[in-house]
């Protein structure tokens, strides 16, 4: 199956960057607030997952780990060259499989789901296909 | 002259497929390169979330610390139920959290010793905790518990020790095992009596009945807090203050 062009996969990875980085500053602000990220269609999974103890990494909100690299995600989207294309896929592999704990966290142990966490979850996965396929197709060509 | 072109077009297309096979192989060293990246990246991680979990320790029955640092800090205060301080006191700070809350015990630990020594402990104010039950499961037993302790007067003991001591949420560490423990350290004198109401219909209906009042005031997110006194509107809803001064001042304003 032929690849998607290059130019399209960055331009996935950069829409989807960009909703990442809103997604994860809303937990962040939401959180440093003192409150909790409000679940649009009602409940308490929402400020039961940022209430808990996973809710921080090293006393720092993973919500602030999700936006460094949402960022580092969108710059690799907007780069060309090889050293994009693999710490594209470095970092959305990382993201990818910070997110599946995460989500494990939510659905096993916190025994809530927030959907913010859940969205962020989607878009990184979405990222971690595209960085993905941008580097198994494109990695040491020139275009 | 055939001669020589063909040895130059020859020429060419061997360049042509050494630079194919070179690149070639380039690209499947990077994308090995970038794979072993990617596992290095997540074993590092991996390493990262373990180290920062372990830290979380607590919710051990048989390790329960610091009841003698709860003791020292309650001690000479009354305590009636739920309530910390004189029942004279005119003004009521009303402290919703959950047992389970990891920000309740940074509160309790931080915030309120403060509030207890320069508020509670003259009896310008009491302090009363409220069970908000919104982490999960273990939260209502830990909660019913906390009111069987108040039952024998040693409510805010319980509530401190259990915050002292709490572990990683919904970890089922909440057992009968670790609840009597936090009991016995609370100091509530009897153990049978405490087991029996922590069950009770009364008890369980209590942590409920603060869990929907917590609601009621609006409140999305623990601890809450919310203060009553002469100068309030009936109780007025403080939310997540950001320091003990914070709380202190709205105490003052609600006399």
């Amino acid at each position: 199956m032929k690849a998607p062009a290059e130019g399209t996969l960055r331009g996935i990875a950069t829409f989807f960057a960009t909703f990442g980085i809103g997604v994860a500053t809303y937990i962040a602000i939401a959180d440093s607030g003192g409150g909790s990220p409000v679940c649009i269609a009602g409940g308490h999974g929402c400020q039961t997952v940022a209430e808990s103890s996973y809710s921080h990494l090293l006393g720092v909100n993973v919500a602030v780990f999700g936006i460094v690299g949402y960022v580092l995600l969108l710059a690799c989207a907007l780069l060309r060259g090889d050293g994009a294309r693999m710490a594209g896929f470095v970092l959305s592999l990382v993201g990818f499989g910070f997110s599946l704990y995460l989500t494990y966290l939510e659905l096993f142990t916190i025994d809530a789901i927030c959907q913010w966490c859940v969205a962020s979850a989607v878009l990184m996965t979405l990222l971690f296909v595209a960085n993905t396929v941008r580097m198994l197709a494109y990695v040491g060509t020139r275009r | 002259m055939s001669g020589r072109r063909d040895r130059e077009a020859r020429r060419e297309q061997r360049l042509h497929e050494e630079e194919q096979v070179g690149a070639v192989e380039r690209r499947q060293r990077l994308i090995k390169l970038g794979s072993a990246a990617g596992f290095l990246a997540l074993v590092a991680v991996a390493v990262l979330i373990v180290v920062s979990q372990s830290q979380t320790g607590g919710g051990d029955a048989g390790n329960i610390a610091d009841a003698a640092e709860v003791d020292q800090q309650l001690d000479g205060i009354q305590q009636n139920g739920m309530t910390l301080g004189e029942p004279s006191a005119k003004v009521t700070l009303l402290e919703f959290a959950d047992l389970q809350c990891p920000f309740c015990k940074g509160f309790s630990e931080s915030m309120l010793p403060e509030v207890i020594e320069n508020q509670v402990r003259n009896g310008e104010a009491k302090l009363t905790f409220n069970n908000f039950t919104i982490i999960g499961p273990e939260s209502t037993p830990a909660g019913a518990a906390a009111i069987a302790a108040g039952e024998q007067g040693r409510g805010w003991n319980f509530v401190e020790l259990f915050y002292r001591n709490q572990g990683a949420e919904n970890s089922d560490y909440v057992t009968d095992a670790f609840l009597t423990a936090v009991a016995k350290g609370a100091g509530v004198p009897d153990i049978a009596r405490w087991n029996a109401d922590r069950k009770s219909k009364p008890v369980l209906a209590e942590v409920a009945a603060t869990t929907a009042k917590a609601e009621g005031l609006g409140f999305t997110g623990t601890p809450s807090f919310a203060v009553e006194g002469p100068g309030t509107t009936g109780i007025e809803p403080l939310g997540t203050p950001d320091s003990a001064s914070d709380l202190e001042s709205a105490l003052s304003s609600a006399r």
